[in-house]
């Protein structure tokens, strides 16, 4: 007699995203859960791409899950396949409105607080060696120091600093990816 | 469509670098972002880089090491309230200099005519101290003036001397002199740490 054997379940954490999609419609807490600690980060970065301020990445990711996840027990999305594309089509809707209260905050955090904001910026990554980076940093190239740090201190895009350096934009892209993938290399030289 | 835990087709740096700083758009644009709300590999380069941006951010705040800015940089210096002081030396010239407690950057405008240079190069010397030459600074030859921060910890280590800086357009095989500047440095006895 032949027995169909069901396939085992795959766990939440070795499903793919839209696997996890599939079975939150389906009521299921655990793929939710594993669902919302992938995209949590995911979708803070992208508000720290465009609010360039943690509060309102943090702001950003409950609002976008939110939506996310309500949409998705409501069968509102239609292609479990075509998930990140939805969940960025909701940050770019979210984001439009936190900006606008972003501003005013970035600027008192700005004036007051700038010791403290850095560090919420990458609660997740691994503690930085400033001495080592100082040394780093004197060992590019002088119009690469510059270019970096126009470009992370002021927050300038590229066509900016080529304006004020007599640059090309392109030619600020090419010293900016050059001073910033020999500075990678330079602090994992001593990682 | 499997969990990525590794990337199989990563986001070069460029690629991300360009993300972060606004210079992507269109169906570039729309690429990385998708890209990165599926891949924790690439997103973890660029956590990885914006550390490196926290740590810069920082080091620049405290005028950690020596670099020629631009007006934006002090803009961004005056938004957050640093004291910076400044000194502006027009060709030629000479400036009594010092710095305090108070002070959180200093800035040096170094004046000139710039027009016609494709090549900058600055040569500092501290008293009869060997000569150390800057290769290749970024000038606009519009701009009027070479603005440096300078590093404020070697700064603050500086006993009373007389710095001299000359700035040098490097033309054919020879150098031409743009300007020559002088600083008649008083060490301040409050010196920070």
């Amino acid at each position: 007699m032949l027995v169909a054997v069901a396939a085992e379940p795959e766990s939440a954490t070795e499903a793919s995203d839209a696997e996890l999609a599939g079975r939150v419609r389906g009521g299921d807490r655990a793929a939710e859960a594993e669902l919302f600690r992938r995209l949590a980060p995911r979708v803070r970065l992208y508000g720290l791409r465009h609010l360039r301020d943690p509060a309102a990445a943090d702001d950003l990711v409950q609002d976008v899950l939110l939506m996310t996840f309500d949409s998705l027990r409501a069968g509102k999305v239609r292609e479990d396949e075509r998930l990140a594309s939805y969940v960025l089509g909701t940050c770019r809707r979210m984001a439009i409105g936190l900006a606008r209260s972003t501003t005013r905050r970035q600027r008192l955090l700005e004036r007051f607080g700038p010791e403290l904001a850095p560090a919420a910026w990458t609660f997740d990554s691994p503690s930085l060696d400033l001495d080592r980076l100082v040394s780093c940093l004197e060992r590019l190239a002088e119009r690469e120091r510059s270019v970096v740090v126009l470009s992370f201190y002021a927050d300038r895009g590229a066509a900016e600093i080529a304006s004020e350096l007599g640059l090309s934009p392109a030619n600020v892209r090419v010293v900016r990816h050059r001073a910033l993938a020999r500075l990678r290399g330079c602090m994992e030289a001593r990682a | 469509m499997t969990r990525v835990t590794s990337c199989s087709d990563p986001l070069d740096l460029a690629t991300l670098v360009d993300y972060w700083f606004g210079d992507l758009d269109g169906p570039d644009l729309d690429r990385v972002e998708e890209h990165l709300l599926e891949c924790d590999a690439c997103g973890s380069v660029l956590r990885s880089l914006m550390a490196t941006g926290d740590g810069v951010r920082r080091l620049a705040r405290a005028g950690a090491f020596g670099v020629v800015v631009s007006p934006s940089f002090l803009q961004t210096a005056s938004r957050q309230g640093l004291r910076v002081r400044e000194y502006r030396v027009p060709a030629g010239g000479r400036v009594d200099c010092t710095l305090t407690a108070d002070d959180d950057l200093l800035v040096s405008y170094l004046e000139g005519d710039f027009r016609g240079v494709s090549r900058l190069d600055l040569v500092v010397q501290v008293e009869d101290g060997p000569e150390h030459r800057v290769f290749d600074l970024p000038i606009s030859p519009s701009s009027p003036e070479l603005i440096v921060a300078q590093a404020m910890p070697a700064l603050r280590a500086l006993p009373s001397a007389t710095m001299r800086m000359r700035l040098l357009a490097r033309e054919g095989e020879g150098d031409r002199l743009v300007g020559e500047y002088t600083f008649a440095h008083t060490a301040s006895a409050t010196g920070r740490e």
